[in-house]
């Protein structure tokens, strides 16, 4: 009885060891479209005619000391929370000196340069999983001032809304936009970690929603409606009953499906495999890869990934 | 032997003193916990406090009306985990209970009996009246209770938080990454 007892405790130990923490995201606080507009932190292309404006965020860090307060109150308030946010002006300062150091890098023995594709030149840009959209006026009638505040948590991967708080603070004579402004951090941060909170909590109940994406090189003899085993199923049906087998109650959705794409969106996959490891997107993915890749398929493929939530898997080569 | 008998008389008239005051103290807790165990009480924001704190307005029922002052504190605590508020004038956003899950309060019976003690239970950590606060004293005819009592109190809602997601009641934003 003893033994069973003490072999019973070790598996229980080992279990709760090997179950580790979940993959963390990483936040980041933005300001909007609207608000880099409003305020003139825009630069303007000429695409083949077409105008395009797009946002200037080191400009807007540079000079705008009340976007400063924002993001700093906003990541003060996350930190002391237990979850502190990547500071986006740190980013861009990292990616700047990065890409300085990369210029400059040789090989001691053969003189070489560092490699990149041109795919990797397009990731070097800030990122995180869940953006922290924020945007603020002030609204003046008469002498009298107030803040009007919109934070928005964004998923990168899968474009969702997740969390949220906005309002209009107090009108004030007498307070300046600053004070006005913490305040309204001070006011919202609650409701917005808390809507965040609920979306932890939906995510450890009912897994991490992820993207998938199937495509196919234009090399490849076959595509998503080539026919495989004794009951002739399109290749695009097995990967959907591979993903019915493998997500969390089976739960996605085909959003698209031709011959040479697919996509696969509120894909609900477990926060650990089957090795009790946590795992993202790129983790999952590999799983349809290898089972791709086996027999009777025998399909060679390439898994891209894109942070913890969005990863593609190109067929008919690496 | 005189002077024996007057010193024994004084020596009785502080001891009895004391001993109802503190029996009249003791008596006040007691229906202060008896009244307070029906969380007959509401919540309204007043005003935007120093960050990690909320600046709350709780209005507590008693038949006494220094009873009712007595419970504020714990009833502003009970709301700010349990109740939340909606939002009102001076800026006020609403604010959503700290547990998410209204059935904790069951669930952890003996932790919420240790932390609502009158008799120093932890909630008076979290929980100061604001220098400023005069109380507002109604009459009221609702069955059980005569009186009506606002006091403005300023709750440590970050502290609070933290002491909660420390004792397993609430989960924090970082549990389980």
């Amino acid at each position: 009885m003893k033994k069973i007892l003490i072999a019973f405790t070790l598996i229980l130990a080992g279990f709760t060891t090997t179950y580790g923490q979940a993959k963390k995201p990483t936040l980041m606080v933005v300001p909007s479209d609207v608000w880099c507009n409003t305020n003139g932190y825009m630069m303007e292309f000429d695409n083949q005619g077409t105008k395009i404006k797009i946002p200037d965020y080191k400009k807007a860090l540079q000079e705008n000391a009340d976007l400063l307060l924002v993001i700093s109150s906003i990541n003060d308030m996350m930190a002391e929370r237990g979850f502190p946010l990547k500071n986006m002006e740190s980013a861009l300062k990292t990616l700047a000196s990065n890409a300085a150091e990369d210029n400059m890098r040789a090989s001691k023995e053969t003189g070489a340069s560092v490699a990149e594709n041109p795919i990797d030149m397009l990731k070097k840009v800030a990122k995180a999983d869940i953006i922290i959209q924020m945007t603020w006026t002030v609204n003046k009638t008469g002498p009298k001032k107030s803040v009007t505040f919109i934070l928005q948590g964004l998923d990168a991967y899968t474009d969702k809304q997740i969390a949220g708080a906005n309002g209009t603070g107090a009108p004030s004579f007498s307070a300046e936009a600053p004070v006005l402004l913490k305040e309204a951090v001070t006011s919202h941060i609650d409701n917005f970690t808390g809507s965040l909170q609920s979306h932890f909590d939906d995510m450890f109940a009912n897994g991490r929603e992820i993207i998938v994406r199937i495509q196919t090189w234009d090399d490849w003899d076959g595509d998503l409606e080539s026919e495989y085993g004794d009951d002739d199923d399109e290749l695009g049906t097995i990967i959907e009953d591979w993903l019915a087998d493998n997500t969390v109650k089976g739960r996605f959705s085909t959003t698209d499906m031709t011959e040479t794409m697919a996509l696969f969106e509120q894909v609900r996959i477990d926060l650990y495999n089957a090795k009790g490891r946590a795992q993202d997107a790129r983790r999952f993915v590999k799983g349809l890869s290898k089972f791709l890749k086996n027999e009777p398929y025998n399909i060679p493929n390439k898994v891209v990934m894109k942070g913890l939530g969005r990863a593609t898997v190109i067929l008919g080569g690496k | 032997m005189k002077k024996v008998i007057i010193k024994a008389g004084i020596l009785t008239i502080v001891f009895l003193a004391f001993t109802l005051t503190s029996s009249a103290q003791l008596s006040k807790k007691r229906a202060a916990q008896k009244d307070t165990k029906a969380w007959k009480y509401e919540i309204e924001c007043v005003g935007i406090g120093k960050p990690g704190t909320k600046v709350i307005k709780v209005w507590s029922y008693s038949n006494k009306a220094s009873v009712a002052k007595m419970q504020a504190k714990k009833n502003a605590v009970h709301g700010i985990i349990f109740k939340g508020y909606t939002g009102g004038g001076r800026g006020c956003t609403s604010q959503k209970p700290l547990a998410t899950d209204p059935n904790v309060e069951q669930q952890k019976e003996e932790f919420f009996d240790n932390f609502f003690n009158i008799n120093g239970g932890k909630y008076m950590k979290f929980v100061a009246i604001s220098g400023d606060s005069t109380p507002e004293v109604i009459k009221v005819k609702i069955k059980g209770f005569k009186y009506k009592v606002g006091i403005v109190v300023t709750v440590m809602t970050n502290n609070l938080r933290k002491n909660l997601e420390a004792a397993g009641v609430v989960r924090g934003l970082s549990s389980g990454f």
